[in-house]
């Protein structure tokens, strides 16, 4: 009974929440609208909420602008962010399979190594990571972002792959081993699909943090050929077209499709990595 | 058959952090005593990287913008992330909706927010002075990132737009740690629910709060994209912070060895902040 008459009493709050959700969200709906409309009625005054014409102008303009350097950018975003992700899985699935299962002398150091990066942001390293791709000559190359990358984003993956192959037991490892397979071949055929979930959260997790990136991706490239595409958006704003807020808006829009079209299909694993390591069980 | 090769599992891994993080690290200690040229020989100066860090006005600033900045930005996203968790604490087909919607801006980039609200705060044709001035609020058009404190309170909501919803899923995963039958027995109790918030939900909680605080705060220190979009450091450095003064003593500069001394402060500063954070997590359990 009780129950029944709090559900109802809820309706007006829940009309509320999603008027106040509706305003929440009005800055991405503001940025979409401005991007499908033609120059003048972008800065037509009273603004218009809904475009009278809808057009890709906008985005004819940012795409074909200087031959095609936006393109240039987003296709450098995609092969540095997949190169990351499959690297750093690479690196991270043994690692964590060993600091679970393969226990040796001094792997607690080496996973408490690892986790030291939680406390040293890179952004306290710009400077002698600066000198050190200067030194090797990966300053201005791709390989050298997708290196640093790896290296600050792994940890994450560590840390939630290590507890994820933990969970498992014992006892499977055991029985494969008795029946003479190879530590190897027990991580990818038997540990890695039981995996599946967290190895779904690190490639987000990844995703969005290397697609995101602006300040390494601009303190340690120099040319189009390197830039990613929020460094090419600041360019854009900042230098190229500075009041021209149909290409900042179209440009925008298409930099932030692909993460929020992966965060809204797989959000509950995102989440679940996410507070993984927030609250003890 | 006893030979254990966990090590060599880890080798591709180790080096990785090996070369990219604690070389780095040694490194950056050891240019800050250093009068570090990026061709040459680099002499050792003692402290002088240092002394001269202390007797720069813009370094008191930029922290003072910082520190303040955090002050502005923290509650900002605290608040609101913790109405809406214990409002949408309930698992329903409603509430997730809702948590969704209001986690998706934390997809977005920093860049991408940061524009999107210049857009909207633009002085001539942002909406936002429109509205204002629809409502009668306003005669004439504001520029919101042109006056120092008007600029740190919007780099501030819009950062704070963004992050809120990863402090709210946070916050929401400690709730859901607390048992339903806490809150069945108060509401056998009688108590009203303003009270079991604040004298149940809240102490309970308090872990996971704390820790969902130490990290925004945390993360207002490494603040800096949002500043480089919205008013790239101005109006008369007010907007400065800590990043981009290192970014500048050493790539506008050329002063590396001072860049490294100042990027070692702002480590301890950190390290601090971090501190904390274990010492709430061994509170904790």
């Amino acid at each position: 009974m009780h129950r029944k008459t709090n559900s109802f009493k809820n309706i007006p709050i829940a009309i509320l929440i999603i008027l106040v959700l509706l305003i929440f969200l009005f800055p991405i709906y503001w940025n979409i609208v401005t991007a499908f409309k033609y120059s003048d009625e972008i800065l037509a005054y009273p603004p218009k909420l809904i475009p009278s014409n809808w057009t890709f102008f906008q985005f004819n303009k940012l795409l074909t602008v200087s031959n095609g350097v936006f393109i240039q950018f987003f296709i450098n975003t995609v092969i540095i962010t997949i190169s990351t992700i499959l690297l750093v899985l690479a690196v991270a699935i043994p690692s964590s399979f060993a600091l679970a299962k393969l226990p040796f002398k001094g792997s607690r150091i080496v996973f408490i190594l690892f986790l030291s990066i939680f406390m040293v942001p890179f952004q306290c390293l710009l400077v002698p990571l600066y000198s050190l791709l200067t030194k090797i000559r990966l300053y201005n190359t791709k390989f050298g972002l997708i290196l640093i990358y790896s290296t600050f984003f792994m940890p994450f993956c560590i840390f939630m792959l290590k507890n994820a192959f933990a969970q498992l037991p014992n006892a499977l490892f055991e029985s494969a081993i008795l029946d003479g397979a190879s530590k190897r071949k027990i991580m990818i055929s038997l540990f890695l699909p039981l995996s599946i979930p967290s190895i779904v959260s690190c490639i987000i997790y990844l995703f969005i943090e290397t697609w995101n990136d602006f300040i390494l991706a601009f303190m340690f490239t120099s040319s189009n050929e390197v830039r990613n595409i929020q460094v090419g958006i600041m360019n854009f704003g900042k230098q190229r077209f500075s009041s021209d807020w149909g290409i900042i808006n179209s440009g925008t829009l298409i930099a932030i499709i692909p993460t929020i079209i992966l965060f809204i299909i797989l959000q509950k694993y995102y989440i679940q990595g996410m507070t993984s390591g927030a609250v003890k069980e | 058959m006893k030979k254990n090769n966990g090590l060599l599992f880890c080798l591709p891994a180790i080096i990785l952090l090996g070369m990219f993080f604690i070389y780095p690290l040694f490194n950056v200690i050891i240019m800050s005593f250093q009068n570090w040229v990026v061709l040459g020989n680099n002499t050792f100066i003692g402290f002088n990287n240092y002394i001269n860090t202390f007797q720069d006005k813009e370094f008191w600033q930029v922290l003072g913008n910082t520190l303040i900045y955090c002050l502005i930005v923290t509650p900002m996203i605290f608040i609101p992330a913790l109405f809406f968790a214990v409002l949408l604490k309930k698992t329903n087909k409603l509430n997730a909706l809702l948590r969704t919607g209001i986690f998706i801006p934390y997809a977005i980039s920093l860049v991408a927010s940061s524009y999107i609200w210049t857009w909207i705060l633009n002085d001539t044709y942002g909406i936002l002075n429109f509205i204002l001035n629809q409502f009668g609020l306003i005669n004439e058009g504001i520029n919101w990132l042109g006056t120092t404190w008007s600029a740190r309170f919007m780099i501030s909501l819009s950062v704070a737009w963004k992050t809120m919803g990863f402090s709210m899923i946070i916050i929401l995963a400690g709730l859901s740690s607390i048992s339903s039958s806490i809150y069945e027995a108060t509401s056998i109790d009688g108590s009203s629910k303003i009270r079991t918030f604040f004298s149940i939900t809240l102490p309970l909680v308090k872990p996971t709060l704390m820790l969902a605080l130490v990290l925004s705060i945390a993360g207002s220190f490494k603040g800096y994209d949002q500043f480089v979009i919205m008013t790239g450091g101005g109006p008369m450095r007010t907007t400065e912070p800590i990043i981009m003064y290192i970014s500048k003593v050493a790539f506008d500069y050329y002063e590396m060895g001072r860049s490294a001394a100042v990027s070692v402060v702002f480590l301890i500063i950190l390290l601090s902040i971090s501190y904390y954070q274990i010492k709430l997590g061994e509170y904790d359990a």
